[in-house]
């Protein structure tokens, strides 16, 4: 087994002509969970897209599972399939003629072209055993664009485990869940760390989440700040620094533990 | 001026179905509509219904440079369809303005430039009308072949990309994470797009091509709850309403390119009335 799921070794990416992620390097060993913090136009999205393939990048290396990513964003395609992505939310203007079991099954399904009938009956199979999991067994003939916002994320979720995998990314994935709904996800994400391995990166603001739930914190404001476990990357001096005064005395007048301002895109 | 009052004759319906030409045109309302209902299921979900009509649009400049330049303008028409589609999507892409009024400019540059051009052609002897509304019934058995071959291309091409075109369809991002290439597979439905425009044309007309690839596909939009469905719902309403109008056009006498126009829109509209009526169903059990 590999020690490190993913390797980071001084990337930079610009973003219409400026740096928006500069040398930042790190690592995420096999079955951790890490969290990516830090403020507004952080670069957290942009560097989570980097690491993906999905936008090109200046400089460094990144390393997905042992295999090197191409300058193109190009992965073997066995590759591919061990990594899952779940963005914020789909932007599904007007009714979307897609079934929830459709849209996971997709999730199922190897890149490359193919016949969509072919693998059916072990698509279909797949498909009810991550509904069951993720709570969604109800939204099987739902269209996607019925759902509200936390059922599109349990739905993304179920995308996301509909196969076996290594990695998983999530970019504030529990925005707009309700509490019941965040400890389900969270419980299920231990679950798949746990039982079945996998790893977890996850962009958050919500930093009682991160405190409770991580055991790996990178702290990142264009460059990487900080990072090492939470009690360390989360105290208030690292944070001041990270987010300036503010979060550090809202921390102290409401809570004992701090919070984030949350926003639509780091 | 006196107005002409239309003519239905159902004895006729044989004998317009005996004639040669009224059996290529109706094979080719069929094939067009199936292959702008096929199309149009993408172009309507990725916001991309006045693409279209840009693409029509710009379809007149190509021949009316055909013409200028002595050259054959179907031979013409599909190289500039592509090149045209190719130039507008960069521009899109890299422009900072909103698309919608990016295409507008575009497509109304576009038909400036066409009739300015063919102000200084002494005659065409296709007519601007049938420029502007396509002549099915003209439609050659040669053209059959070339619509017959897109869209068995079309049809292989989608469907064996259709989680690709699905999933990019969704969320760009989400769809480069699963291993699709976005950016081949957004250039290629619009190449594929820009054809079917291209070939199309001759038989539907530029002011109509759009209401090809957005009608049927809209109509499918309201009445399917399943991929694959909505998928062959637009593509055999679009053949549908292509033979339907074409028939009405026959037996009428009016011209067929807006008469199958307004079949789709008939279609359309019980389209919404069924889709409303099973909406209110649905809330009301």
């Amino acid at each position: 087994m590999l020690d490190s799921v993913l390797r980071v070794q001084a990337l930079t990416v610009e973003r219409d002509g400026r740096p928006a992620v500069e040398d930042v390097s790190f690592s995420l060993p096999a079955e951790s969970d890490t969290a990516l913090v830090g403020p507004n136009g952080a670069g957290k999205s942009t560097l989570v897209a980097a690491l993906l393939g999905l936008v090109p990048r200046r400089t460094g290396q990144v390393e997905l599972l042992g295999h090197r990513l191409g300058s193109d964003g190009q992965l073997p395609r066995a590759v591919r399939c061990q990594i899952a992505y779940l963005p914020q939310t789909l932007a599904l203007q007007g009714r979307f003629p897609l079934s929830v079991a459709e849209f996971v099954g997709f999730g199922f399904d190897p890149p490359g072209p193919a016949w969509p009938w072919r693998g059916a009956a072990s698509r279909r199979q797949a498909v009810g055993l991550a509904l069951v999991r993720t709570g969604c067994q109800e939204l099987g003939g739902r269209l996607l664009s019925e759902l509200s916002g936390g059922q599109l994320k349990r739905v993304l979720l179920a995308f996301c485990v509909v196969r076996p995998r290594r990695l998983l990314v999530l970019d504030e994935a529990q925005a707009g869940l309700d509490v019941q709904a965040t400890e389900q996800f969270q419980q299920l994400l231990l679950e798949l760390r746990r039982q079945e391995g996998w790893t977890v990166l996850q962009v958050s603001h919500d930093l009682d989440m991160v405190r409770r739930s991580c055991d790996q914190v990178l702290c990142l404001n264009r460059r990487l700040r900080c990072s090492g476990s939470p009690d360390h990357a989360l105290r208030p001096e690292r944070l001041q620094e990270l987010y300036g005064p503010n979060v550090v005395a809202y921390h102290h007048r409401h809570h004992h533990h701090p919070h984030g301002v949350g926003d639509a895109r780091g | 001026m006196g107005w002409a009052t239309p003519v239905v004759e159902a004895s006729c319906l044989p004998a317009v179905l005996a004639t040669p030409f009224m059996q290529r045109a109706l094979l080719g309302g069929l094939l067009t509509g199936g292959l702008g209902g096929l199309l149009g299921s993408f172009a309507v979900l990725r916001q991309l219904s006045f693409f279209s009509d840009a693409l029509g649009h710009s379809a007149l400049l190509g021949i009316t440079l055909g013409i200028l330049l002595g050259i054959d303008p179907t031979l013409v028409l599909i190289p500039f369809a592509v090149v045209f589609a190719l130039l507008v999507n960069q521009l899109v892409q890299r422009s900072q303005l909103p698309t919608d009024a990016l295409l507008n400019i575009i497509y109304s540059s576009s038909l400036a430039g066409a009739v300015l051009a063919l102000s200084l052609v002494d005659s065409y002897q296709g007519g601007i009308q049938q420029l502007l509304f396509g002549d099915i019934l003209g439609i050659s058995w040669a053209d059959l072949a070339v619509i017959g071959s897109l869209l068995l291309v079309a049809l292989t091409y989608l469907l064996l990309s259709l989680r690709a075109q699905v999933l990019l369809t969704l969320h760009a991002d989400l769809a480069g994470a699963a291993g699709v290439r976005t950016g081949w597979h957004r250039l290629a439905f619009i190449v594929l797009l820009a054809v079917v425009v291209a070939v199309s044309v001759k038989a539907v007309g530029v002011l109509l091509i759009s209401a090809f690839v957005v009608i049927p596909a809209c109509a499918g939009r309201l009445l399917s709850r399943r991929f694959p469905v909505y998928l062959l719902v637009s593509s055999l309403l679009g053949g549908a309403c292509a033979l339907l109008g074409l028939l009405a056009s026959g037996l009428t006498n009016l011209p067929s390119g807006p008469s199958v126009v307004i079949v789709q829109f008939a279609g359309f509209l019980l389209a919404l009335l069924f889709s409303q009526a099973r909406n209110q169903l649905g809330s009301a059990s």
